[in-house]
């Protein structure tokens, strides 16, 4: 009796979130489902049918239909960015953590600003102040240098170097901060005696700091793999806005779905291409759970 | 041992030499912004360009209040971001605590779905929540947007706060209810203000999401009036001419302002309470 009473409470004290998520999130996504089945678009917007799986069929299997090219797109563009992103923020990190830093908050402080500015402000003045083909100061460099002025972000791979650099300037300062965060957590102790038995820097980092670490900072590495994958802002903004398209043709599959839906304003076919993203993102965290579980 | 000094002092110099350098190279985006919005001559198309302008001006600045809806899209900003606010924690609150502290049926289940949608990304749906809000009269009203954002958010809130609720010791609570302390006044009373942090956390990432929503701000609202300081911005830089660009970097650095200091001020938390419920917004 009072189990039951008591579970009745639970369920009233959580109804308020899970409707709220129901009606927001789950139900959307099932009439992403159901649109995905359709043929709905711009001119089929009430008088719409069924056509089964071939929006399905026609991501999947017609190439030239440029999910596939996007999908790899994004697989490199996380490769790309994870790695080095894992890399300068390990670099960064132990340089921050090297004894006699002193000024080493004051560092730290600056170099978090990437990441509390509103990240669409900062994408923005990236585009117009450094990538503006007629001001911006990248061509105002070449300039001085007599070099020609250029569309710097008009080509597939420019694109796709330029949105990393950006990426990469967003990124690093949380990476940054919770790779610092792991190593001072370090027992200073354990350097002490590796150095007694004449371990190098090198040898230290690799056989104390890496392995110590790792656990700490994974966490936060996947949910970075996450973000990097599902990439919208800086690709939208630098090169796809509406209208304002450079004419690169480097697709993260989440602006492929955005300019399917807004663009070209095919809903039955995007809301298809949703639906892969969204197993192929359920797929990817059932791999990572059963490997953080082994 | 007097080498080994000197040598130690001048690779602490390279060191500080490069954080310097590095912090500077950091900075080159907002530092340009900055000079472009303060600059009186419009030194843009000009190749002898330094980032200290030679005369300053708050034209730009001005400009960003008297040209544009700037005050309505301000106005727009905060009610949405506290009714979001308000909404979502008083939704997630009570969720939250029954899900870290009562085991009932279907608890696990729910928990483990949470996580899957959790890396649905919201644009996707974005066209099925239109088509969704559009017959029930919610595309281009505040309410519509409103609830957008806090289901949104809604996992992320459940997730964050039900992580911090489960390092709170029940030991306390039980200690209260001892006393014959009420279910809400455990919460009220004892939970809330020992998971202030999470609390602190959550409401700020709700915040900062809706202040810096543009995509669906731009696609739900029509009308400029109706716009976020978010959409606004967007909309500003869409515009992209030479004549435009020191007023939209004026208007960006002030925007980015408010944002900026929050975060400046809750660094320590930031890290912790983002990664406590295991997931990051």
């Amino acid at each position: 009796m009072r189990k039951g009473r008591g579970c009745l409470r639970s369920y009233a004290w959580s109804a308020p979130s899970l409707t709220l998520i129901a009606l927001m999130v789950v139900f959307p996504i099932l009439y992403t489902l159901y649109i995905s089945l359709t043929n709905m678009s711009v001119y089929h917007w009430f008088d719409f049918s069924f056509i089964g799986l071939e929006n399905y069929r026609r991501a999947l299997l017609v190439f030239d239909s440029g999910f596939l090219s996007a999908l790899l797109w994004t697989i490199l563009w996380t490769i790309v960015n994870m790695a080095v992103q894992l890399v300068l923020a390990f670099a960064l990190a132990s340089l921050l953590n090297v004894k006699k830093l002193r000024l080493r908050k004051l560092y730290k402080t600056i170099l978090m600003f990437p990441w509390a500015m509103p990240g669409y402000v900062s994408i923005l003045l990236w585009k117009t102040g450094i990538f503006n083909s007629q001001f911006g100061l990248l061509n105002q460099w070449a300039e001085a240098l007599g070099l020609e002025a250029r569309r710097w972000l008009a080509t597939d791979v420019s694109a796709f170097v330029f949105c990393t650099v950006v990426n990469l300037w967003l990124a690093l300062p949380f990476m940054i901060m919770i790779m610092d965060g792991a190593m001072q957590s370090i027992d200073e102790s354990c350097y002490e005696s590796a150095r007694l038995d004449g371990a190098t820097r090198l040898q230290r980092a690799v056989y104390i700091t890496i392995p110590t670490i790792r656990p700490m900072i994974a966490p936060a590495v996947i949910i970075t793999v996450f973000t990097t994958f599902k990439q919208f802002d800086v690709v939208y903004l630098l090169t796809q806005q509406m209208g304002a398209q450079t004419g690169s043709n480097f697709h993260t599959v989440l602006t492929y779905a955005y300019e399917n839906a807004f663009i070209t304003n095919n809903y039955g076919y995007s809301s298809a291409i949703s639906m892969l993203i969204f197993a192929l993102l359920l797929l990817f965290s059932r791999l990572q759970r059963k490997e953080v579980s082994r | 041992m007097k080498r080994g000094k000197l040598r130690s002092i001048a690779s602490m110099g390279a060191l500080n030499l490069f954080f310097i350098a590095l912090c500077f190279v950091t900075l080159i985006p907002i530092l340009y912004a900055l000079s472009v919005a303060l600059s009186a001559q419009n030194t843009l198309l000009s190749s002898d360009f330094s980032f200290i302008p030679r005369a300053l001006t708050l034209d730009n600045f001005r400009a960003v209040f008297e040209g544009e809806d700037v005050l309505p899209w301000f106005e727009n900003s905060m009610v949405l971001a506290a009714a979001t606010v308000a909404l979502s924690l008083s939704a997630a609150i009570p969720a939250a605590y029954a899900f870290s502290r009562r085991r009932f049926p279907g608890r696990k289940m729910i928990l483990r779905w949470l996580v899957l949608l959790n890396s649905f990304p919201a644009l996707l749906s974005m066209f099925a929540i239109y088509r969704l809000l559009r017959p029930l009269g919610l595309v281009n009203t505040r309410l519509g947007l409103i609830l957008v954002y806090t289901g949104t958010m809604s996992v992320f809130s459940l997730w964050n706060l039900k992580g911090y609720f489960d390092t709170v010791p029940v030991e306390i609570e039980e200690a209260a209810r001892m006393d014959g302390a009420s279910d809400v006044g455990v919460v009220w009373r004892i939970v809330l203000p020992l998971a202030r942090p999470s609390l602190i956390v959550t409401a700020l990432m709700v915040l900062i999401y809706v202040w810096n929503e543009y995509i669906y701000a731009t696609t739900f609202m029509t009308g400029e009036t109706n716009y976020t300081l978010a959409a606004g911005l967007y909309g500003l830089q869409a515009t992209e001419t030479s004549g435009s660009w020191p007023v939209f970097a004026a208007a960006s650095l002030l925007v980015s302002l408010p944002v900026l200091v929050i975060f400046l001020l809750c660094q320590k938390y930031m890290t912790s309470g983002l990664t406590a419920g295991g997931v990051k917004g």
